[in-house]
């Protein structure tokens, strides 16, 4: 049961990776969709065993390596974190499967596709029930390498690969961090395996290293890496790209995997940021930009994909700043919601854009409920769940975040919960402008189009309905045990909060007004919507004149934006339309600061490098290797004569040498 | 170990593994000092396979065991079929290049 | 008497010898049939090792422990993978004749006995069946020049070599008393100094081994030979000759002459510099790929030698685990050198790869794989194996030899690398033929294995620590 929860995706890769000739697509894709499946049955129980029965365990699968005092070994780290991982992700991976098996039925290599996807669940499976650090190092990789070939799946295009370049290279920046951060743990407490380092953290809690406290600039390192993988402000930019990649592959990395590892690494890290105040305080305040930052850029965005990207990346500050105020339970319970309804808008978007004839600019779409109302139901939903309109499953977790952040009582929280607040506000907004322009108002897509618009098949619809029932009750069912008064038991130790960590009583007993501020932010959201989009629809053109430097580009402005030195060209309305539009000039920023440079730098390398010293070999040491290589190659004469000699001068000189050596 | 006296000369160990060695030294100076037939190689070959067996024999002699003599025995059985083989060799060496010059064996270098 | 113990080599012997007469019989061409024979007998010779008890049969000359189980698993799975290998390539080039295999079968029996020797009469034995049948299947493609030339080179110098060894064991025989390898253990740990006789007696024998290993200055056999021969023979030369001779290197430094380890430590040390230094150096100018390979094996007996120097049991282990790991990335490099055809014609330059990842993907990342690995970049099998055998030198104190042993890494990953280059950026020089489904299976066992054996290094390692503390008592 705990083996085959991770083992089953690995399996149903390599069937359908190495044997997809063999098996022919239908049966490769079964094939994997039937391992998944196993692999959520075990995934359920193990959630019954582990996190109701309370019965955590550690599954030891072998030794991996022992070198130098070293000793890391390969273990299933079974508690109540993982397992509420574990099945969560194999839950909805299940469904993804399922519904990719629809999406991407017109594909030329599907075999590979699913392949890929299986291992990337494998990978993040991984990453959850990692033993120690090194484990959890290598399923955090993998996630990572899948994600870039994934993201790259239909690598003939030029964007799709640039998105992957991207992706890779910015969780690189942030594995760099995880790295130092694992290094300097290591450091410090002479091991990597969790259950040695967290006994171990209150005994190390004054260690200094270079001068600074080790536990917070731990802390700190760690956290960086996870704002690599987990988009947050600063490394946020690869996530929108992302979405070139197909559909279902958004859904798996914004909603099951991928980006929340980096919330999982701060809830296993519990025990060890619990000691490092400073580093929490960043978390939140990074946490809390995010939400708002993201947000902001959501209302503007006019491809459905990346509205629901943006909307992850605020949501994914949410999920941080509730860990930085110390409440990793309602985290994680945000995390656990929010992969239902965002695997639901996402899988929901792509049953638009397959219905729409691959279109996915929402102002070119709208009146179309009518004709796919399967997809307008459950998106309805999902928006409702996202925006956390009362007993939808995000107003149980997205409360429960704001109402710690009040709870915590300090100047990060305060700051954590105004920023929560408006972006609660502007989530709604941006989520039912969404809906409206999507599909209601006036057909805006050609007539050619709009006669194809057609429901999705009902191997995609069943994921949807799935999902949608996941989207209202996850939050009401599990809450109690979240967050609620079965809180301790449910937990069972596997989240370590501090002595004076009492947030999760506190957030009980904030004034009556504060759990209902989400509430009307959200219903005032959903009301400016209407208002701009149904009531009245040229106010949102005129809004957008109103606030650009150059109001006569609005209209002209492309789909996707462009990457790199096209960037420079395209079109840009400027003012605080274009501030927004352009994504707060982020990617230009890193352009300018990093990737010409480095461009430069690396041309540089290239001629002197390349050019010079490997094609040419004129320098020093390659020279010298080069009259080395000479040299041997000339007593290789080819003559028997030769060789017998040089046998034989070896043999005396070694009877010499043993003689002498007596 | 016996070593011979002036008038009558008993012929002991040392004498044998004299001749060994000399035998020995020929069979390997055989092989590389020699620039004409490969013939000639593999007689040096077994030149040095005769050493090793005079060796066993003057030892297992010298020892009083039977080891030495059944490994001499040993010796000969594969001596036989390495030059069964290495004369084939030749032969098709030959059939290829028309000649076993020891010089000529050599586009194999570098 | 208990010869049931050496079941293993006898079922292979009357295997060999049932296979010949049935490729005898038949009227038309038994090539395949014999080759399949062969294969499995190899394979159930494998199993019964597994399950073969541990002690001395025949009189004392043969001995079975975990040592010789693993080098005789390693030896027969690189003959199997060996004839996998031959089979396309033989038909092609018009060498599909029953002897090959039955050769081949021979020749790891003699690689059996070798690692099961436990007395100079068996070492020699051993040595000879090996050798015998290699001689000949050097020369097996008999209507080309370049075929016979190394047939009869790896000829005269395996006779001068086998020579040598012959005249030291006389000689160790002599001063020592005995041949059994307990006896003289037994001897040398009594005895306060040791005869000239029996240390110039080690030193020859240590000379006809490593002829075999091709292990500096007696390699100089290797590039010509490993040119001149059909490539699947080469592949064969490359694995499993080496594994059993580097099997009795070992049993017989450590065995018998344990207690001269302060004396033949030098020498394996010079050995294994002069192994790593010829092998980075001598093959960057290389534009014959199998020369290249022959090259890169010295370098790789190089590196495992380093274990066998340190004389550890750690360093011991990294021997094993890097002949392990060397045999498998060996065999599926040369599967992608065996499957390199154009218009049906063998090349085997360096240049005929160019463009490969473009007119055939798949090949040109198995190769990429192997060369990486072989070129010791982690998270590569190849990194693993050096990684051992350099950390075993480091905790033995030997700085030097671990301090050349990277240095001549980096050297010659820059040959290795070249080779990858020329795949990936060069343009191509027209497509090779589609490789063939059995050499496709050779590459992607032996690939993945590369690949992924940084997972679970664990069970391998295990493996050799065992051989090794078998063998070190």
């Amino acid at each position: 049961m705990f083996v085959g929860a991770i083992f089953f995706p690995l399996l149903g890769a390599c069937l359908s990776g190495f044997l997809g000739r063999w098996l022919g697509d239908k049966l490769a894709q079964w094939a994997t969709v039937i391992c998944m499946a196993l692999a959520a049955v075990c995934g359920s129980l193990a959630f019954a065993h582990v996190a109701m029965d309370s019965q955590p365990a550690t599954v030891p699968l072998l030794t991996w390596m022992d070198v130098g005092g070293l000793e890391i070994s390969w273990a299933l780290r079974y508690d109540t974190l993982s397992v509420v991982m574990v099945a969560m992700v194999t839950f909805i991976s299940t469904l993804i499967h399922l519904y990719s098996v629809g999406y991407m039925s017109h594909d030329a290599t599907p075999t590979r596709f699913f392949a890929y996807l299986s291992l990337f669940t494998f990978m993040m499976l991984m990453l959850v029930t990692a033993d120690n650090l090194a484990q959890l190092f290598f399923g955090w990789e993998g996630v990572g390498l899948a994600s870039y070939l994934l993201i790259g799946y239909w690598y003939d295009r030029e964007s799709a690969n640039r998105a992957a370049m991207k992706a890779f290279i910015v969780n690189r920046v942030g594995d760099v961090f995880f790295m130092l951060g694992l290094a300097l743990t290591f450091f410090t407490f002479g091991s990597i395996e969790f259950d040695t380092i967290f006994p171990a953290v209150a005994q190390h809690a004054n260690d200094r290293f270079a001068g600074l406290p080790a536990i917070e600039l731990i802390g700190v390192l760690l956290f960086l890496g996870a704002c690599g993988k987990s988009a947050q402000l600063g490394l946020h930019t690869w996530l929108p790209d992302a979405m070139e990649g197909p559909t279902p592959v958004s859904a798996l990395i914004h909603a099951a995997t991928m980006v929340t590892a980096g919330v999982f690494l701060m809830a296993r890290m519990s025990p060890l940021m619990e000691y490092a105040p400073v580093a929490l305080a960043i978390v939140t305040v990074v946490g809390a930009s995010t939400a708002l930052f993201a947000a902001t850029i959501g209302c503007v965005q006019n491809d459905i994909k990346r509205i629901i990207a943006y909307s992850t990346c605020s949501q994914l500050g949410y999920m941080f700043f509730a860990a930085g105020v110390g409440a990793y339970q309602v985290s994680v319970f945000h995390l656990f919601t929010h992969a239902f309804f965002k695997a639901l808008l996402f899988l929901g978007a792509g049953s638009v854009i397959h219905a729409m004839s691959d279109e996915q600019d929402i102002r070119k779409m709208g009146g179309i409920w009518t004709k796919i109302p399967v997809t307008y139901v459950v998106m309805w939903i999902g928006n409702l769940a996202l925006a956390g309109i009362p007993f939808f499953a995000g107003y149980y977790s997205k409360d429960a975040i704001l109402e710690a952040a009040y709870a915590a009582h300090s100047g990060v929280g305060a700051y954590a919960w105004v920023c929560g607040m408006l972006a609660a506000f502007l989530t709604a907004f941006y989520s039912w402008r969404l809906l409206i322009l999507t599909f209601h108002g006036k057909p805006r897509a050609d007539h050619h189009t709009m006669e194809h618009v057609h429901e999705s098949p009902a191997v995609m619809l069943i994921p949807l309905l799935l999902l949608a029932v996941g989207a209202v009750l996850t939050g009401a069912v599990f809450a109690p045990f979240f967050v609620g008064e079965h809180a301790h038991e449910f937990w069972n130790g596997a989240i370590f909060n501090g002595e004076h960590n009492h947030i999760l009583h506190a957030m009980h007993e904030v004034p009556e007004w504060v759990p209902l501020a989400p509430t009307v932010m959200g219903i005032a959201g959903i009301a400016l919507a209407y208002v701009m989009y149904m009531a009245a629809p040229g106010l949102p053109t005129r809004l957008a004149q109103m606030f650009s430097a150059r109001p006569q580009l609005v209209r002209r402005l492309p789909l996707i934006p462009a990457e790199g030195e096209e960037q420079q060209t395209e079109p840009n309305p400027g003012g605080l339309y274009g501030f927004l539009l352009k994504k707060w000039y982020f990617d230009e920023l890193y352009d300018f600061l990093f990737v010409r440079p480095a461009r430069r730098l690396a041309e540089r390398f290239w001629k002197v490098g390349d050019a010079r010293i490997i094609d040419g070999m004129p320098n020093g040491v390659a020279s010298l290797a080069a009259a080395g290589a000479r040299g041997a190659v000339r007593i290789q004469t080819g003559r028997v004569a030769n060789y017998a000699f040089a046998m034989i001068i070896g043999l005396v000189l070694f009877v010499t040498l043993f003689l002498i050596g007596r | 170990m016996a070593m011979g006296g002036t008038t009558e000369m008993t012929i002991g160990l040392a004498h044998y593994l004299t001749v060994s060695a000399i035998l020995l030294v020929l069979g390997i100076f055989g092989i590389f000092l020699n620039r004409k037939n490969v013939i000639v190689i593999l007689m040096s070959v077994e030149l040095i396979l005769l050493s090793v067996n005079l060796n066993f024999v003057a030892f297992s002699s010298w020892l009083n065991d039977l080891n030495g003599q059944v490994f001499a025995m040993f010796v000969l059985t594969v001596a036989a079929a390495e030059a069964a083989i290495g004369l084939a060799i030749v032969v098709i060496y030959f059939r290829n290049r028309g000649s076993i010059e020891v010089e000529d064996i050599s586009t194999l270098k570098g | 008497m208990s010869w049931t113990l050496a079941l293993p080599e006898l079922v292979l012997a009357c295997s060999g010898l049932v296979l010949l007469l049935a490729g005898v019989i038949p009227k038309q061409e038994t090539f395949f049939p014999i080759t399949m024979g062969a294969i499995g007998a190899l394979l159930v010779t494998a199993v019964l090792v597994l399950g073969q008890g541990e002690g001395t049969a025949l009189g004392g000359h043969y001995v079975a422990d975990a040592f010789s189980g693993f080098m005789k698993i390693l030896a027969l799975g690189a003959a199997a993978l060996g004839l996998l290998l031959s089979i396309d390539f033989n038909e092609k080039e018009g060498l599909g004749r029953f002897e090959f295999p039955v050769l081949v079968l021979f020749a790891s029996l003699g690689a059996m006995v070798m690692i099961s020797a436990n007395d100079l009469m068996a070492l020699y034995l051993g040595l000879e069946l090996l050798s015998l049948p290699l001689y000949v299947i050097a020369a097996f493609n008999r209507d080309n020049a370049r075929s016979s030339e190394a047939g009869l080179k790896y000829f005269v110098l395996g006779a001068l070599a086998s020579g040598l060894l012959l005249y030291g064991t006389t000689l160790v025989y002599g001063f020592a008393g005995t041949t059994n390898f307990d006896r003289l253990a037994d001897a040398f740990s009594a005895a306060q100094g040791v005869s000239a006789g029996v240390i110039v007696g080690v030193v020859f024998v240590i000379a006809g081994l490593a002829f075999k290993v091709s292990a500096v200055p007696f390699h100089m056999w290797t590039p010509d030979v490993y040119e001149g021969a059909p490539t699947p023979v080469t592949a064969y030369f490359a694995s499993a000759p080496k594994v059993a001779a580097i099997a009795l290197l070992t049993r017989v430094l450590l065995g018998p002459f344990g207690d001269l380890a302060a004396q033949w430590q030098q020498v394996i040390l010079l050995i294994s510099f002069g192994s790593m230094i010829l092998g980075s150096f001598a093959a960057i100018g290389q534009i014959n790929l199998k020369r290249l390979m022959a090259y890169s094996s010295i370098g790789h007996v190089g590196y495992a030698l380093m274990g066998l120097a340190v004389g550890s049991d750690t360093g011991l282990r990294g021997l094993l685990f890097y002949m392990a790991i060397y045999v498998f990335m060996n065999v599926g490099a040369f599967a992608v050198l065996v499957a390199m055809r154009r218009q049906g014609r063998a090349v085997e330059q360096v240049e005929d790869l160019a463009g490969l990842a473009r007119t055939d993907l798949g090949m040109a990342l198995w190769m990429a794989a192997f060369m990486f690995s072989m070129a010791g970049i982690p998270p590569l099998a190849g990194f693993f194996s050096k990684l051992y055998v350099f950390l075993a030198a480091v905790q033995g104190g030997f700085w030097t030899l671990a301090v050349v042993g990277v240095l001549t890494s980096v050297v010659s990953a820059y040959y290795y690398l070249r080779v990858v280059k020329v795949m990936f950026f060069d343009q191509p020089a027209g497509a090779l033929d589609r490789a063939p489904a059995s050499l496709t299976i050779v590459m992607a066992g032996t690939g993945l294995f590369t690949l992924l054996f940084g997972l679970f290094p664990a069970p391998l390692l295990a493996a050799a620590q065992a051989a090794a503390a078998a063998l070190l008592g």
